[in-house]
């Protein structure tokens, strides 16, 4: 077993091009983390990279304690699982699970007892003799992990390998994908541009953009403390509110003027932003943190808001709500019980504890919560949730 | 659904195009097959029922016609083009195909247009090289000619195939374990198999009903079958009984071949024009 | 990659590109410092002397050679032009994916693999005035016509000339048609289809606009090899009646291996070389921009 170093990983095409410049990172052993961006990021070629599939420029790439920079793939002790699964054709099942064996000379009966445990594990002991194009995308898939599992390696890299099932395919799979991590207890580098895969997987997200990374934490914190604009847009669906804004000071107090509404900071916020009065920055609420007015709930704004209703989209237990407040659009998840209609006016009042504000340079998070740490803020978030579905 | 009377009246149209595609194509060959098997006096004439004969296919292998040694001329040349090419159409196609590297694009163009260039140019100089080297009328001249077209036109074709390939599944022979060449032995070259079969077979095709480069490079021991069909245009006129019985030797292996791998043919077909 | 790679697609290339520079390269590099030659093998098999332009303004002045040109030019066109147009229409017929339409489709291959040579020899003996097939059909629906020997008239002996390179080609054409049909998404006819247009316009306002790329390309190519084509010029005319079938590629044999006049075939050759290379080139600027995509 082996966990991952990269030290200023830097990747540079012959045109010029660099795709990714002066990475540092290191995996834990055994740790599932999953690296997410949208499409041109380098995500994949970060984990090329890691498999030996592409050469490093400069910086060094470890796996263990092993400098692997000249190592060939098949010296790495890696498996990876490519998104069109890469499944050999012209092989059967079996073949393509024992092909890796035999390349590095497996005895027969070894490769024998390995191919059925990986098949059994996978469930799908009764394919072994078909070829590829007479399985389905799912039982694709599982060959796809079998010829990953089957050699035992050091890591497992993953490449966007659900992007190709059906959606509820791919919620089963993510599952199970889980599951045979928990039992296989090996390092997982998984790549994929989903946030929702990204959250449900990871034990650790690694957020890129453009070949830099942006954050890296567990898929809560990175929820509750992005650290710039891009991470606190890319995590949660649907994304978050984000209205350009200035700071007032009144009578001691400090507020956020949308032009529209404007709000109070709570105090531990107020604090980091005090000497910025005046100046321009970019207002975030997260449409789950926005609330039909009811009765005031601690933490929830003093202030409330007037907004109209555009279009409700139902959902069942809640629905997603279009709103305008004077020339501001935003979006807010609001209980289902409530009789909204379209056109309407609706009070709301807003979490203020779990906003945020981002520089308007750098879209630097400015009010990053320091207050209470970041493990009872996430019991309190998590709290919050179920007081929520409790009194609604 | 219904059809509308426009679509109808297309419908129509369609199946009287598809009558006379049928007629248009399939006649000029039918009518040789036919003269084929007739009498020197049937041959001569339109009639479409007589009583057929043998004897064609027999006398064009005997004197003065002697068609064996040509179909064997044939054979030889076409089948060393096809091994000489197709190996080294297949390499240059896979450096095409997966590297990167500078002059790629000058290099796949000046390829592409060698299939360009005008045989009669090719074979001024080869005549005169060949006269000095004294390889005038040898199947070795032959063989060096066809290359010209042959290869350019493999190269190009068995790239598609390859492009064709995702790389991914390299890459997975890679991770597995396979060095360069175990990747080629175990994952490319069966899989490309298909369109380097294909293109052996055109490349085969090609070489088999070449005529200018056996027209002027051959005269008596080298001459192959389609320049042998000349021999049968004789003082008295053309011998059509022969000639369509030659035909029948020229096309039919041809034709076997092309249709046994139809569906790949029509791919390949394809391939090397257009993207 | 590590250093050992780099060399590999060399190693790769090589036996291909010494194989081209021998056998294309070098004759073509040959044939041009010829065509400033007086060289008759008929005098010496050594070359004569460099006698700069010489060969190129002889042509000019060379009814023989104008007379090719403008027999190529003819050939061209109507072989060209019948060629595609007949290539669209039996790819229009044989659109649809029906067990018959594939059983066509690979009957289609036969006249493409027909050698050339025999193409010529087939259509010379069904156009004969005395026991042609071909030419009693078109006298019992045409009698006006019955008094035409086909290869003794220049314009039609041209004529049946093309009528040798459609009947190999227009399959062709037709299969890559067929190919590029299929893949045209079907949304657009059918959209067409609701917004009310008739079959024709379905075929005239959205089909053959999309399909115009490689209409282009299949014209490009064939106009390519029509100015290549010389086998059926043997087999089914020999250039007559007269010079009517004499095309430049047919001129250029004879003058070389006829006459024996290496120089001057070598310079009517790159006249050739260079009318092909204009089209060749615009052909190989349309394929590598789609090798890019």
């Amino acid at each position: 077993m082996a966990g991952i170093k990269m030290v200023d990983v830097k990747k540079q095409y012959p045109n010029g091009f660099v795709a990714i410049e002066n990475m540092n990172l290191e995996i834990p052993d055994k740790e599932f983390v999953v690296l997410v961006g949208p499409s041109g990021c380098a995500k994949s070629t970060a984990l090329k990279m890691i498999a030996g599939l592409e050469e490093i420029s400069s910086g060094e790439m470890y796996i263990g304690d092993r400098l692997v920079n000249k190592v060939p793939p098949k010296d790495r002790e890696i498996a990876m699982v490519f998104q069109s699964y890469a499944l050999y054709p012209h092989m059967t099942i079996y073949d393509n699970i024992a092909f890796g064996l035999k390349m590095r000379k497996t005895p027969k009966e070894e490769i024998d007892k390995l191919v059925k445990e990986a098949s059994e594990i996978l469930g799908m002991s009764d394919l072994l003799d078909r070829k590829p194009r007479q399985l389905s995308g799912g039982q694709r898939q599982r060959v796809a992990l079998g010829r990953a599992i089957v050699r035992h390696p050091q890591v497992f890299l993953f490449d966007e390998p659900l992007s190709n099932l059906d959606a509820k395919l791919r919620v089963k799979m993510r599952t199970e994908l889980k599951k045979l991590h928990e039992r296989l207890h090996t390092t997982v580098v998984y790549v994929t541009h989903d946030q929702v895969e990204a959250m449900t997987m990871g034990s650790t997200i690694v957020v890129l953009k453009l070949g830099a990374i942006q954050q890296v934490g567990s898929p809560l914190s990175l929820y509750s403390f992005p650290s710039n604009r891009f991470v606190a847009g890319f995590i949660g669906s649907p994304s978050m509110n984000f209205l350009d804004c200035t700071i007032a000071e009144e009578n001691g107090n400090l507020f956020v003027d949308t032009g529209a509404f404007r709000l109070m900071l709570p105090e531990d916020k107020a604090a980091k932003v005090r000497d910025h009065g005046g100046k321009e920055f970019i207002f975030g609420i997260r449409p789950e943190d926005i609330r039909k007015r009811r009765e005031k709930k601690e933490s929830y704004s003093e202030e409330h808001i007037n907004a109209k209703i555009n279009v409700i989209e139902p959902l069942g237990k809640e629905m997603y709500v279009n709103l305008s407040a004077g020339n501001l659009e935003f979006m807010a998840i609001i209980n289902a019980r409530f009789p909204l209609k379209p056109h309407e006016e609706v009070e709301l009042t807003l979490n203020m504890d779990r906003m945020h504000l981002f520089e308007k340079e750098g879209e630097k998070e400015a009010v990053a919560h320091t207050a209470k740490n970041a493990t009872t803020l996430e019991g309190a978030r998590l709290m919050a949730d179920l007081d929520e579905s409790d009194d609604d | 659904m219904a059809m509308t009377r426009d679509e109808k009246f297309w419908e129509g149209m369609r199946w009287a195009g598809f009558g006379a595609t049928f007629l248009f194509m399939a006649f000029p060959i039918f009518w040789m097959i036919l003269t084929s098997f007739k009498v020197a006096r049937d041959a001569y004439s339109t009639k479409v029922f007589f009583s057929p004969t043998l004897n064609n296919f027999i006398s064009i292998f005997q004197d003065p016609y002697n068609f064996g040694p040509l179909l064997f001329n044939s054979v030889v040349v076409s089948f060393s083009t096809v091994a000489v090419a197709i190996p080294a159409a297949t390499c240059a196609a896979y450096a095409f195909s997966r590297y990167q590297f500078k002059g790629k694009n000058a290099l796949m163009v000046s390829v592409l247009s060698s299939q360009f260039v005008p045989p009669v140019v090719v074979v001024l100089p080869f005549f005169i090289l060949f006269k000095n080297l004294h390889l005038l009328d040898t199947r070795l001249a032959l063989v060096i000619l066809n290359l010209s077209f042959v290869l350019p036109f493999a190269v190009w074709m068995i790239k598609g195939f390859i492009d064709a390939l995702p790389p991914d599944i390299e890459s997975a022979a890679v991770v597995d374990g396979c060095n360069r060449f175990q990747v080629l032995r175990h994952i490319t070259l069966p899989l490309i198999m298909p369109g380097v079969v294909t293109s052996a077979v055109f490349g085969f095709i090609q070489s088999w009903n070449e005529f200018l480069f056996a027209l002027i490079l051959t005269n008596q021991k080298a001459v192959t079958l389609t320049v042998g069909l000349m021999g049968l245009h004789t003082d008295k006129g053309i011998l059509w009984e022969h000639m369509a019985a030659a035909s029948m030797l020229i096309m039919i292996p041809i034709f076997a071949i092309s249709f046994t791998i139809r569906e790949y043919f029509i791919s390949g077909l394809t391939m090397g024009a257009v993207k | 990659m590590n250093s050992r790679e780099k060399y590999v697609k060399w190693v790769m290339l090589a036996p291909a590109l010494l194989i081209l520079i021998g056998t294309t390269l070098y004759p073509f590099l040959y044939s041009f410092i010829t065509s400033f030659r007086f060289w008759r093998l008929t005098r010496s098999a050594e070359p004569g002397a460099f006698v700069g332009l010489a060969n190129y303004v002889r042509a000019f002045g060379d009814a023989g050679f104008w007379n090719s040109v403008w027999v190529t030019v003819l050939f061209t066109i109507i072989s060209v032009t019948l060629s595609m147009a007949i290539g669209l229409a039996i790819a229009l017929i044989l659109e649809r994916a029906t067990k018959l339409n594939t059983f066509m489709k690979s009957l289609l291959i036969f006249p493409f693999a027909m050698a050339p040579a025999l193409k010529g020899f087939s259509w010379r003996f069904m156009l004969n005035p005395d026991y042609g097939i071909l030419d009693a059909m078109i006298d019992f629906v045409f009698p006006f016509w019955s008094d035409v020997v086909w290869l003794g008239e220049p314009y039609w002996a041209v004529f049946w000339l093309a009528m040798t390179e459609i009947w190999g080609w227009a399959p062709y054409i037709a299969l890559v048609f067929i190919g590029a049909l299929g893949a045209l998404p079907q949304e657009t006819v059918n959209a067409a289809k609701v917004d009310g247009a008739n079959t024709f316009q379905v075929f005239w306002h959205v089909t053959l606009p999309q399909l115009m790329p490689i209409v282009i390309m299949v014209g490009l190519l064939k106009t390519i090899f029509s100015v290549k084509m010389f086998d059926q010029v043997v087999t089914l005319t020999g250039g007559g009646p007269g010079r009517a079938t004499e095309t430049l590629n047919f001129y250029v044999y004879n003058q070389g291996f006829k006459f024996y006049d290496m120089g001057y075939a070598s310079s009517l050759a790159y006249i050739l070389v260079t009318t092909m290379f204009i089209f060749a080139f615009i052909y190989v600027r349309f394929l590598m921009k789609g090798e890019q995509n």
